[in-house]
C-alpha cells in the first residue's frame, strides 16, 4: 500500500493529511469526553448534594447542612448493621469464591471424565443477567416447590421443607451459595488461565525432588499463582461490597435487616426513603471505602513486583 | 503411590468434579423443568425432576394469551396468572436492540481508541487512559440520580438512546482497556513494515492490526453485549414503559409480584436465558481466551 509515497498534492491528500492529524485525538476524545460527562458531574452533583438536606418529598427546601448528613448516616443503627453484614459477607464470600475457584481451576486441569462437561457449562452462570441468577436461586431454596427441599425431603433429612429465606442465618448461607454459583466461575477460569503459565518443568523439577500431590500445590503453583490470586481477590472484594442484583430479588435486605448490605442501604435511603442527601453521602462513604481498598491493592501489588 | 490409593484419588476426583456439576446445572434445569408443570404439579413433594403432564400451556399463555388449562382446574389458582408474563417478548426485543447497538458501537469506538492507547505516545496520554478505566470505580449508588438527572435534562427518559448512551458509560472502559492490552501484546513488525511503506496510522489500524485482533474483537464484542444484555439497576429506571424495558427488569418485576405464578415466571426465565446460554456455549473458546488474556497480559 504506497499510498503517501508519490508526490504532488491534491485536495483528496490534503484531506487525508488532516484526518491522518486529527484521527489519534478524534479517536481517543470520542469516548473519553462521553465517560468525562457521565463521570465528572455525577461526582460533582453526588459530592455537592451530600452536603445538602435534599428530600424529595420536601421538593422545594434545600438547606444546607454540612457533614449532618454524614453524621445522621453513621449514627443509624442500619449503617452499623449494614457495615457489620457487608464486612462478614464479604469476608466469608471471598474466602468461598476463591476455594471454588481453585478447586475447578485444579479439576479442569485434570484428565478426571467428569472435568469435560464441567468445562463445557462453567460459563454459564457468568454469562446470565445476576438478578435472574437470583430467581435460580430463590426457585431452588424455596420452601413450596424449591428443588433442594425435595432433595433432602427424598432423601429423608428433612420431613417438612425449610423456609430458607425466613431465617436470618440461612437467608444469608443463601445469598453466599447463590454468590458463588454466580461469580465462583469466572474465577475458576481466571485460575485456570493462571495454572497455564506455569511452566511444566518446574513440576516435574518439584516431582523428582520428592514433591507430591498436597506438597506440590503447597509450594510450585500457590506462590506462582500468588499475583493472580490477589487481583482475583481485590476484584471480588468490590464486587462483593457492591452486591446489589441478587440481594435485590433473592432476599430484599431481609428477613427483618438480616441481609442488608451497604449498597442496599443506600438503594433504601434514595428510592425508599427519598432522602437524597443521605442516599448520596452513603454513596459516597462507599466509594472511599473501594478508593482504600483499591489503594492498599496497588501497595500490595507494588511490594509483590519488587519483590519478584 | 500405589495402584489402590490412585484408583480411590480418582474415583475421589470424579466424584467431586460430578457434585460441582450438578450444583453448576441443577438451577438451569430446575427452572426449565418448572416451565413445562402445570402450578398444581409444580408444588408436589417431592418434586417431580421428569413432568408426569409435561405442558406447553405457559409458553402458549406467554405467547397466545391463552390461559392454561391447570388454572382452570384450581379456581383460586386462576387469580396467580400474571399479566405481565405476557411483556417476555417485547423486552427481549428491547434487550437484542439495546445490547446489539452497544455491541457494535463499542467495536466501532474502543478499536480506534484502544489502538491510539496502545501504539502511540502523546501528551495526557496516561491520564486520559487512567481517567477511563477509573470511571468505572464509581459506585452505581452514587450515579444513578445523577444519570436520572441528565437523562431528564436530555429527554432521554425513557427511550433506547438513553439506556444505550448509559450502557456505553458501562461498557466502553472495559472494552478500551482489554482491546488496548491485546494490541500491545501483538508484535509491531507488521506495521511498522506498513509504515515504511507509507501507511498512515488509521490505514495500519483497519489493513494490518485488525485482522490479526479478530478472536480479540470477537471476545470484546460478547462482553459488551453480554453486559449490556444483563444490566438491571441502571435499566430499571431509566426505562418505565414496556416500549423500552429489558427482560431483567420485566422478569425482576414479575417476580416482585407475591402472587405470580411460579411456572409463568420460568417461562420468562427459561426464554431470557437462551440468548446468554448459546452465546457462552457456541462463543465459549473466544470468552475463555479473552478472560484468560484480561488476567495475564500486562
Amino acid at each position: 500500500m504506497a499510498v503517501g509515497s508519490s508526490a504532488a498534492p491534491s485536495p483528496v491528500r490534503g484531506k487525508r493529511r488532516l484526518w491522518d492529524r486529527l484521527y489519534p485525538t478524534l479517536s481517543i476524545a470520542i469516548p473519553f469526553l462521553v465517560i468525562a460527562v457521565f463521570t465528572l458531574y455525577p461526582v460533582l452533583y453526588a459530592v455537592r448534594t451530600s452536603f445538602y438536606q435534599y428530600i424529595l418529598t420536601k421538593p422545594k427546601v434545600h438547606p444546607f447542612v454540612g457533614l449532618r448528613n454524614y453524621q445522621e448516616v453513621i449514627s443509624n443503627y442500619y449503617f452499623t448493621n449494614s457495615l457489620t453484614n457487608t464486612a462478614i459477607y464479604t469476608v466469608a464470600v471471598v474466602i468461598s469464591v476463591l476455594i471454588f475457584g481453585m478447586v475447578v481451576a485444579l479439576l479442569l486441569n485434570t484428565k478426571v471424565l467428569f472435568s469435560h462437561p464441567l468445562r463445557i457449562v462453567i460459563l454459564l452462570p457468568w454469562a446470565i443477567p445476576a438478578v435472574v441468577a437470583g430467581l435460580m436461586w430463590k426457585w431452588m431454596l424455596n420452601s413450596d416447590f424449591g428443588l433442594f427441599n425435595g432433595f433432602l425431603y427424598s432423601l429423608g433429612l428433612i420431613r417438612d421443607y425449610i423456609p430458607f429465606f425466613a431465617n436470618p442465618t440461612l437467608a444469608k448461607l443463601s445469598l453466599i451459595v447463590a454468590y458463588v454459583w454466580k461469580e465462583g466461575p469466572l474465577v475458576a477460569i481466571f485460575f485456570v488461565a493462571g495454572l497455564q503459565l506455569i511452566p511444566n518443568e518446574l513440576y516435574e523439577a518439584a516431582r523428582i525432588d520428592g514433591g507430591g500431590g498436597w506438597r506440590l500445590f503447597r509450594y510450585v503453583t500457590l506462590p506462582l499463582l500468588r499475583p493472580i490470586i490477589l487481583i482475583v481477590m481485590v476484584y471480588e472484594t468490590m464486587t462483593a461490597i457492591l452486591v446489589f442484583d441478587l440481594i435485590y430479588v433473592l432476599t430484599g435486605g431481609g428477613p427483618g435487616d438480616a441481609t442488608a448490605m451497604i449498597s442496599w442501604f443506600a438503594y433504601a435511603e434514595i428510592f425508599k426513603f427519598l432522602n437524597l442527601g443521605h442516599g448520596l453521602a452513603l454513596a459516597i462513604i462507599i466509594a472511599l471505602i473501594t478508593l482504600a481498598l483499591i489503594i492498599l491493592y496497588l501497595r500490595l501489588l507494588h511490594t509483590e513486583d519488587t519483590v519478584s | 503411590m500405589g495402584l489402590k490409593k490412585r484408583t480411590l484419588n480418582l474415583i475421589l476426583l470424579n466424584l467431586l468434579a460430578l457434585l460441582l456439576l450438578v450444583f453448576i446445572v441443577a438451577p438451569f434445569l430446575w427452572v426449565a423443568i418448572a416451565s413445562f408443570q402445570g402450578e398444581v404439579e409444580l408444588l408436589s413433594r417431592p418434586p417431580h425432576l421428569i413432568p408426569q403432564n409435561p405442558t406447553l400451556d405457559n409458553y402458549n399463555y406467554v405467547f397466545t394469551g391463552k390461559i392454561p388449562e391447570a388454572y382452570e382446574v384450581k379456581g383460586q389458582l386462576r387469580s396467580r396468572i400474571s399479566e405481565d408474563a405476557r411483556k417476555i417478548a417485547p423486552a427481549l426485543k428491547n434487550s437484542f436492540i439495546v445490547a446489539g447497538t452497544i455491541m457494535v458501537i463499542n467495536l466501532l469506538i474502543a478499536t480506534p481508541a484502544a489502538y491510539t492507547f496502545a501504539r502511540m505516545s502523546f501528551k495526557g496520554k496516561k491520564p486520559a487512559y487512567n481517567f477511563i478505566l477509573a470511571s468505572r470505580l464509581l459506585p452505581a449508588m452514587a450515579i444513578a440520580i445523577p444519570y436520572f438527572i441528565i437523562l431528564q435534562t436530555l429527554k432521554l427518559m425513557d427511550t433506547y438512546t438513553g439506556l444505550i448512551l448509559v450502557h456505553l458509560v458501562l461498557t466502553l472502559p472495559f472494552t478500551i482497556w482489554f482491546l488496548s492490552l491485546y494490541i500491545a501484546n501483538i508484535p509491531r513488525e507488521m506495521e511498522d513494515a506498513g509504515m515504511v511503506d507509507g501507511c498512515t496510522p488509521f490505514q495500519a489500524l483497519v489493513r494490518i492490526v485488525v485482522p490479526m485482533m479478530i478472536p480479540g474483537l470477537i471476545a470484546a464484542a460478547a462482553f459488551a453485549f453480554m453486559t449490556s444484555y444483563n444490566e438491571f439497576l441502571f435499566a430499571r429506571f431509566i426505562t418505565q414503559t414496556i416500549d423500552t424495558q429489558t427482560g431483567p427488569v420485566i422478569i425482576a418485576s414479575i417476580a416482585g409480584n407475591p402472587d405470580v405464578s411460579y411456572t409463568l415466571i420460568s417461562v420468562c426465565i427459561t426464554l431470557g436465558l437462551i440468548p446468554p446460554l448459546i452465546l457462552a456455549i457456541v462463543m465459549r473458546k473466544y470468552l475463555t481466551e479473552g478472560l484468560s488474556a484480561s488476567i495475564t497480559y500486562r
